[in-house]
């Protein structure tokens, strides 16, 4: 039997508590945890009835604060669907604070529908009940701002000039125009890269630093996965936006992370949160073919 | 008392009063209106007490000095005793208006306090922290900063605390490494009708430790040896040496079952004191607090002004460690204080296990 992929056509027009279930226990496979060998999964539904795999992914060698949860990769599969929510989900561990606390950033999360698929049993329950008393992004912006999954565009353009790295210069970076090479695959069109940055950092929520970014990467074919940062309300739960093109990679059936050759980040610049520097070493760290071409580029 | 109370918490939110007095012992007859205002216990908290030979009148003297984190247990005690309280736990959320104003949060301005209490009957203090021009995950909050206070003070158990706000699902997820989580008391100050009520009721149905772990490893707080020690070759002149010893204690008692990636840093100021920090991890994995940020605690906690003033730090961890904190670590340091010296030392087990 082929393993689903990560987005799904219901079959039926209600998912049931039984088929979301049966498909966690048949996606957990796609989870890539070496560190904790706890392969977690969750499936859920979003607005357009469509049904997204999330899994968990693990980054050795990097503080734990890299990983990404399945929930957290739900999402992100919801946001690169164009999903403007989340109805419902089925997990195989119970969600832990951090993602309850990153699930607050959709709206009226309180309802969302939650089925922990350990328990053995049918019964879907609400995220309010998962975390009363909640802090969540009401806390800090007005009534009126989007939440996450929401359409946005942040209105940001590229200026005309690249600026790269101030400090330490790459001697890996190359300031010939528009060309990514690392001598690895075949040259990419860096300006593909650029533009597909910036849509994920036009897409991105960031409403409690004001410092939206995306990062864009490319396999060695030419496959081009962009990733929006979202911010979390508590902060330390946020998606970096490197993790958020790692999903879109991981979805898109990407195959092993030494498949990626280049990568571009799109930030912007002079706000209070800046990942530039952490980017380049998760980067690093994963792909022993990347060899540092990573563009930071300044936009307005 | 000269002064209107208002006016003097913000005063004292920083620094503690002295008082001149011939009398050491704080009685509630020379602060009228102790047992009826909260606010007058705040300010009685932060007192340290300073004894005078001579005879003079109650007056008020301002002393710069350094805010506290850590109330001994008698001081606590006495606290409860003049204002009333029936117990220390009582005194917590009263001293929280006073304590937000130590959390250093540059970018939200969302000032956060959590005030505890150990089975010692120490009362102590934890703040956010926050750190422009990186990514989000460096943020210490509160409830971390609280922990990380606990574990530097060698507190056996955290029974209850006040906060200023809900505390984040992050946080709930972390305070599951205690041993008694599921019991540990919180009180919210700004709900409507605040009471204390257990952290199981914030986070039902957990994903903790012992999802991970076999019943024999032990938890957060409770006595921890990795057993490392300094490469041989290790050669330095006094300030590295103190320095690298104080970071291989906190990577020692450090608390990282999850990836059996022990560390610690300790961080030197420019008068030489020596603030150090353990890496403790979560089970949840996000929430981890690294070894930077909790010798920043101490260093917060211990009094030490600006980041600025931290010229120099080492970090220990092992050689091969799932998960490596040097790179990180030197971002963060890079961000607080740029000319700072760093050092990562790669300490292995006595019997290279």
């Amino acid at each position: 039997m082929d393993r689903p992929g990560f987005v799904i056509e219901p079959i039926e027009a209600q998912p049931t508590a039984q088929s979301l279930a049966s498909l966690v226990d048949s996606t957990r496979a796609l989870a890539r945890p070496p560190i904790s060998n706890f392969r977690v999964a969750a499936v859920g539904v979003g607005s357009s009835g469509r049904i997204y795999v999330g899994v968990n992914l693990e980054f050795p060698g990097l503080p734990l604060h890299h990983s990404v949860h399945a929930e957290q990769f739900l999402v992100t599969n919801l946001l690169l669907n164009g999903e403007t929510s989340l109805t419902s989900f089925a997990v195989s561990a119970a969600p832990c604070g951090h993602c309850r606390q990153f699930l607050q950033e959709l709206r009226d999360s309180e309802n969302i529908q939650i089925l922990i698929t350990s328990d053995n049993n049918e019964e879907f329950t609400s995220l309010s009940d998962f975390l009363p008393h909640r802090f969540g992004p009401l806390d800090l912006f007005p009534e009126g701002s989007l939440f996450l999954l929401e359409t946005r565009n942040n209105g940001l353009s590229l200026t005309t000039r690249t600026r790269m790295n101030h400090g330490d210069e790459d001697e890996n970076l190359r300031s010939n125009n528009g060309v990514v090479c690392n001598g690895h695959g075949p040259v990419v069109d860096d300006e593909k890269l650029k533009i597909a940055a910036l849509e994920a950092a036009n897409a991105s929520h960031a409403p409690y630093s004001g410092s939206p970014s995306g990062v864009a990467l490319v396999d060695c074919d030419g496959k081009v996965y962009k990733g929006s940062y979202m911010e979390s309300a508590a902060f330390n739960p946020s998606l970096g936006p490197v993790q958020a093109a790692l999903v879109a990679f991981v979805a898109g059936g990407g195959g092993g992370y030494d498949g990626i050759v280049g990568a571009v980040l799109v930030e912007k610049e002079g706000g209070p949160v800046r990942q530039e520097e952490t980017a380049r070493l998760l980067m690093r760290s994963i792909s022993v073919k990347y060899a540092g071409d990573e563009v930071r580029t300044q936009v307005h | 008392m000269l002064l209107p109370l208002h006016s003097s918490v913000s005063l004292i939110s920083l620094f503690p009063l002295y008082w001149n007095t011939q009398n050491i012992h704080p009685q509630p007859s020379f602060i009228p209106s102790l047992t009826k205002s909260p606010l007058t216990t705040t300010i009685f908290s932060l007192l340290q007490k300073k004894k005078k030979k001579d005879n003079k009148k109650l007056t008020m003297d301002l002393k710069m000095d350094q805010p506290r984190f850590v109330i001994p247990s008698t001081e606590a005690q006495l606290l409860a005793q003049s204002s009333g309280l029936s117990s220390v736990t009582d005194v917590l959320p009263t001293l929280v208006p006073t304590a937000q104003s130590l959390a250093r949060p540059p970018i939200s301005k969302f000032p956060v306090a959590a005030v505890g209490a150990g089975k010692s009957g120490r009362i102590f203090i934890g703040v956010n922290l926050e750190f422009p021009g990186l990514p989000f995950h460096h943020t210490i909050h509160a409830e971390q900063f609280l922990v990380a206070n606990l574990l530097l003070n060698s507190e056996p158990s955290l029974v209850s605390f006040a906060v200023s706000a809900a505390p984040c699902g992050h946080c709930r997820q972390f305070l599951q490494e205690l041993p008694n989580a599921t019991d540990l008391k919180i009180l919210i100050t700004n709900q409507t009708n605040p009471n204390f009520s257990p952290l199981s009721q914030f986070l039902n149905h957990r994903f903790g430790p012992r999802d991970l772990l076999p019943d024999s490893v032990p938890l957060l707080l409770e006595p921890h040896n990795h057993g490392l020690s300094l490469p041989n070759k290790f050669n330095s002149n006094d300030s590295d040496l103190k320095l690298a010893v104080a970071a291989l204690e906190a990577a020692n008692a450090s608390h990282a079952p999850y990836s059996a990636s022990p560390s610690g840093v300790a961080v030197m100021d420019c008068e030489g004191k020596v603030y150090r920090g353990s890496y403790i991890e979560s089970a949840a994995y996000n929430p981890s607090l690294g070894p930077l940020q909790a010798a920043i605690v101490a260093y917060v906690a211990g009094g030490g002004g600006g980041y600025e003033r931290i010229v120099a730090a080492v970090l220990v961890e092992k050689e091969s460690a799932l998960v490596k904190q040097e790179h990180t670590a030197r971002l963060l340091l890079n961000a607080i204080s740029p000319s700072c010296d760093f050092k990562a030392l790669i300490c292995s087990p006595k019997n290279g296990e």
